[in-house]
């Protein structure tokens, strides 16, 4: 009977701690839609402030901060917003910019690291001569740290380039920043400097900072003034939301300096695997939290079996390809947790080879 | 100087109450977007049971609900919707069906009592044989209680009808049930046989049932299914989101008991109010009370609305000549004679 489960599918499945609870408990709160939530108003300051930022605004998901963030610039009919081919909006947010918000995307291809060619983005923007069969290009969307490319961090100098092109061109640069304090910690990069070039950027709490709920979307006073009226529209306007922002400040100052520690943990991890026969990682690649597991063919195992075989141990992993798996670490597994979950990989690789008469 | 405020803007100002609070403190939880949340499947499970349906959907507001409830009945392009011109969902919910969902809204006449005529509801639904030119009719829309005609009950005959016209061209029947319980607790019909001919309903859990956030969608399992893959686009997928639950719980227990002493109370207020020379207050049924200023009185709502701001009573204005009032678990009644 298994007893101890180390869940290593996502940061997202972090719960809320003692002191987020007790915050929870004690919020103050208003309505969020008559007028303002004084927590919620708090939170949002709070994040424009260490964004450097004009304004921010709360809402229940990541998905939705983008969401809002592209149709917001995207306003007009008729425009196209150039993102990565790999991005987390493009490939895992249901297509919702464009089934909902009639927005269409221009796909570059993503690099290893999460960049996309500066050359090939420009050559993706329309010119404005061919409207006539062309929508009209407004916006660039980054992602950082790049989820799909194994949490890879865009630098502050290529974020700036990307900055400077859309400038050049009259658009938008807005940036995912489901991890950007991933990126800040690993790149040593304050993170208001980092998203610098952005017209806006996304902010998860619920991932490594270990909120149970939301982001924050941060920008100019008046991009944030469309974005909370379109929330309203999506209807991600909650009252009494001051109970989730009150968890959620407590992240921000509980968790966010452990950061660093997850990143320690990732290459422990990474580098332990990658020393499993059977199993490869690019542990060169390994810059935060996220670690993608290549499965050799000559394991004789598949990305299900292995999966199947650790969860029997109690490990929780993501199946992301026939022969590949990510794992993500997060401030509620522990060293311990990580020698744990190389035991199982151990066994459970060994395990199949053994059966195979390997 | 004003040391007592009382709230009547709306039912949505309601704050969690220390059982609440309690109950989010120690909420069982896990990620509801990757798996389930335990406390979140509680609630929803509840709340099918408890409307009669299959299945049921968390969702961060009554918006959402009814933005959601909407496109998945109308998944299709070149849909249309009847509704009423005098709904929330046409008027404030900034037009989401349409410019985010592509769905055409088909208004019909609201009465006074929150109804539609059903013959004019029978003339709108789209001839097929016209399509060339036509939308194509899926779904007609009540709501009840009926906030803009002062939170009127659509009686269980009246819904029945209309979802026997439903039936009988094909369409889905959704409920905009924002306030269903203070229907339910007016009319004296248990909320299950109330929303019986209902596709699918919308009840929010953060008005007079006081829940600090959430609204929840019940229908079909299919159409739950297809309910929470279209809540996860909108951006409403959220993660250990047992912890809000946790509170809609408590509030579903402690609170639907108290909305028959709010229409109490509301009831209270309207007959006082009405026997002040210049105002003049609609029938009201349940927490929702409305009220005219005659012309004689030569003043307008903004100004006894800013009056009444000043004493500490917080009204909502709707017109240069009305504004109104909602009732929720306010535990003192107001006499306001002298405040004119």
């Amino acid at each position: 009977m298994v007893k101890r489960i180390v869940d290593l599918r996502s940061d997202t499945v972090t719960k809320p701690t003692e002191t987020m609870r007790a915050a929870m408990e004690g919020a103050e709160v208003g309505d969020d839609v008559l007028e303002h939530d004084p927590t919620a108003f708090h939170l949002e300051s709070e994040m424009a402030k260490i964004m450097g930022k004009e304004a921010g605004l709360f809402v229940p998901s990541g998905t939705m901060a983008n969401l809002i963030s592209v149709l917001v610039h995207c306003e007009s009919r008729g425009s196209e917003v150039i993102l990565g081919h790999n991005s987390h909006i493009h490939i895992y947010e249901n297509g919702g910019i464009s089934t909902l918000g009639g927005v269409h995307p221009r796909t570059v291809k993503n690099n290893d690291d999460g960049t996309m060619d500066i050359d090939l983005i420009e050559a993706a923007i329309r010119d404005p001569k061919e409207e006539i069969v062309f929508p009209t290009t407004r916006l660039i969307c980054l992602e950082n740290t790049h989820c799909n490319h194994g949490g890879r961090c865009l630098s502050v100098e290529y974020t700036d380039r990307v900055g400077q092109i859309a400038k050049k061109h009259g658009l938008k640069l807005h940036i995912d920043g489901a991890r950007i304090f991933n990126a800040s910690v690993a790149l040593g990069v304050p993170v208001d400097r980092l998203v610098q070039a952005a017209d806006s950027v996304s902010v998860c709490l619920s991932k490594g900072l270990g909120a149970p709920v939301g982001s924050v979307i941060v920008g100019s006073n008046s991009f944030i003034v469309k974005a909370r009226r379109l929330r309203k529209t999506l209807g991600g306007g909650m009252r009494q939301v001051g109970v989730l922002c009150a968890a959620a400040l407590v992240a921000l100052k509980e968790n966010l300096p452990k950061l660093e520690s997850d990143h320690k943990k990732a290459r422990l991890l990474a580098d332990g695997l990658n020393k499993i026969q059977g199993l490869r990682v690019d542990t060169s690649s390994v810059e935060t939290n996220i670690i993608y597991v290549e499965i050799e063919e000559f394991s004789g195992t598949t990305a299900i079996k292995l999966c199947k075989d650790l969860e029997e141990y109690g490990i929780l992993l993501m199946q992301t390809g026939l022969s590949r798996l990510r794992v993500a670490l997060h401030h509620q597994i522990s060293e311990s947790d990580v020698q744990f979950a190389l035991s199982c990989f151990q066994k459970a690789v060994n395990g199949v080879q053994n059966e195979n008469g390997n | 100087m004003v040391t007592r405020t009382v709230d009547l803007r709306s039912d949505t100002v309601t704050k969690p109450t220390e059982a609440m609070r309690a109950a989010m403190a120690t909420a069982e939880v896990d990620d509801d977007v990757l798996g389930y949340d335990p406390t979140v499947f509680r609630l929803e499970t509840e709340m099918a049971k408890i409307m009669g349906k299959e299945a049921a959907l968390f969702v961060p507001s009554g918006t959402m609900g009814n933005l959601i409830s909407v496109l998945t009945h109308c998944d299709v392009r070149g849909s249309e919707v009847i509704l009423g011109d005098n709904c929330h969902i046409f008027i404030y919910e900034n037009g989401g069906i349409s410019t985010i969902g592509g769905v055409h809204p088909r208004t019909v006449k609201n009465n006074s009592d929150g109804t539609m005529d059903l013959d004019l509801i029978e003339a709108a639904i789209r001839d097929p044989r016209g399509e060339i030119v036509y939308p194509t009719t899926r779904l007609i829309c009540l709501e009840n209680t009926h906030a803009n005609s002062g939170g009127k009950c659509l009686s269980a005959e009246y819904t029945d009808q209309v979802g026997e016209l439903a039936k009988k061209h094909d369409l889905k029947l959704h409920i905009d049930g924002a306030r269903i319980f203070n229907s339910s607790v007016a009319l004296g019909v248990p909320v299950d046989r109330l929303v019986r001919a209902a596709d699918s309903v919308s009840v929010c859990l953060s008005k007079g049932i006081g829940a600090p956030i959430g609204s929840i969608i019940v229908g079909s399992k299919s159409f739950i299914a297809k309910a929470r893959r279209l809540r996860k686009t909108l951006g409403g997928g959220m993660r250990q989101v047992g912890v809000i639950a946790a509170a809609a719980l408590v509030a579903l227990q402690e609170n639907v008991g108290k909305l028959e002493s709010d229409h109490k109370k509301a009831r209270l207020l309207a007959d006082g109010l009405n026997e002040m020379k210049g105002l003049r207050v609609d029938p009201v049924e349940t927490n929702i009370v409305y009220v005219e200023i005659e012309e004689g009185l030569h003043i307008s709502a903004g100004k006894i609305v800013k009056n009444l701001e000043e004493r500490g009573i917080l009204v909502m204005d709707v017109s240069p000549s009305r504004f109104n009032s909602s009732f929720n678990n306010i535990q003192s009644v107001i006499n306001n004679r002298n405040n004119c």
